[in-house]
């Protein structure tokens, strides 16, 4: 029982940060099932899959409500997050555990570094659309309509369509790989590269991962790595995190969450290494 | 014909509703499933480091009946998993009411290489 309520703990931290700082919860997740009760990175990642989908779904849904996602944009790009992650089920097998590991607190510290720097950055400034959107959109609407225009929004034009490809089948790689929905790499690669407002890339993305982890789970499924025993406690406690972040995200100081997170990702990324290297 | 890039038509507007209410209410359903199988697992003293059985579709629905905690987690993960590919496929049905054949070749595309990935999976483990 301790152990279960201590998953359930562990699951709402990471639901209530992933909710409160806009990503899955799996870089907090398979750490806490790896490092915190010592399971096998692999089936950790298969948990973390499963508990990512969960948040992703009842997320979306109301970003689909509020139409503030780009479905077809978010289609498109889930075609090839799929593909990613058939690639990245099929590497996860055959790389030793401590590779693993080792790319895990990579991609920790990438994360850190990347929060850090987009904490300095004036979150107004990333929801405005390009300056050049009006230009753009005009762009869009005369002549005959590329793909990039027929995945375009309301007020911004989609560019940079084969970098978001690339993108997202990276991300693709690295949920499967690592149980995370790949958020960190889908919302630069829309909002920087693509030209999409952080709103919608973020709206977007959290669709995608839904498609991504599924492609992701299922494949950890069908080795037999998902323990239900180890994924309900957990699952619960992610979903109760996550809804409660979505409830008090208004009230929180987001500058303040964001330096702590980045300390237990730093943390969290020497430990992995630390048990990578034995 | 198509319809023009920027879905912002009544009825694009009300499909996207729909399927944001069809994602939550699943995401519900699954999250009960799985309550009550963590419930049945306290109720039957299994922690959850005490390994839990593989899914046998087979046996569900009398496991189910026999209350057996791994038989609800199974199925509210099942829903789970299938949660965003069914989302793919009635955006799929409804791209096809619309005449968008690119985007229904694009659902089509992600169920295949799902479908593909779990095949590879299965033919490899054995």
């Amino acid at each position: 029982v301790v152990v279960g309520l201590l998953m359930v703990a562990g699951g709402v931290a990471a639901g209530l940060f992933g909710s409160l700082l806009g990503l899955g919860g799996g870089v907090l997740i398979v750490p806490l099932l790896t490092l915190g009760f010592g399971l096998p990175l692999h089936q950790a990642v298969g948990v973390s899959l499963v508990c990512v989908i969960m948040t992703s779904s009842a997320a979306s849904g109301v970003y689909l409500e509020r139409h503030l996602v780009n479905l077809r944009l978010g289609m498109t790009l889930e075609l090839f997050t799929a593909i990613g992650a058939l690639i990245g089920g099929s590497i996860a097998f055959l790389l030793e555990e401590r590779v693993l590991e080792a790319l895990f607190a990579a991609i920790l510290a990438y994360v850190a570094v990347t929060m850090l720097i987009g904490g300095r950055a004036s979150p107004a400034d990333a929801e405005t659309p390009p300056a050049d959107a009006a230009t753009s959109l005009a762009a869009a609407t005369s002549g005959e309509p590329g793909a990039g225009d027929r995945l375009s929004g309301e007020g911004y034009r989609v560019g940079h369509l084969g970098l978001g490809l690339v993108g997202s089948t990276g991300a693709g790689v690295a949920s499967a790989l690592f149980g995370i929905g790949g958020g960190i790499i889908k919302v630069p690669v829309m909002n920087l590269a693509m030209g999409v407002p952080l709103r919608v890339a973020t709206a977007t993305s959290n669709l995608m991962i839904g498609i991504t982890a599924s492609a992701s789970a299922l494949i950890y499924l069908a080795r037999g790595e998902i323990d239900p025993y180890l994924a309900g406690p957990t699952a619960i406690g992610v979903f109760l995190g996550a809804t409660l972040g979505s409830r008090i995200s208004h009230r929180v100081d987001a500058r303040i969450l964001r330096l702590l997170f980045v300390g237990i990702l730093a943390y969290t990324a020497v430990q992995m290494l630390i048990k990578a290297l034995g | 014909m198509t319809t023009d890039a920027r879905d912002t038509t009544p009825t694009v507007r009300d499909f996207e509703g729909r399927i944001g209410r069809l994602l939550i209410g699943l995401t519900y359903i699954a999250v009960a499933f799985v309550v009550v199988g963590v419930g049945l697992m306290v109720a039957s003293g299994i922690g959850p480091l005490d390994g839990g059985p593989s899914i046998d579709p087979g046996k569900l629905v009398a496991d189910l009946g026999s209350l057996e905690p791994a038989a609800f987690l199974w199925l509210g993960f099942a829903i789970v998993l299938v949660t965003p590919i069914t989302r793919v496929t009635v955006a799929g049905i409804a791209y096809a009411r619309q005449g968008q054949w690119s985007m229904v070749l694009v659902s089509v595309g992600i169920v295949v290489v799902i479908a593909l990935g779990v095949g590879i999976s299965l033919s490899t483990e054995r």
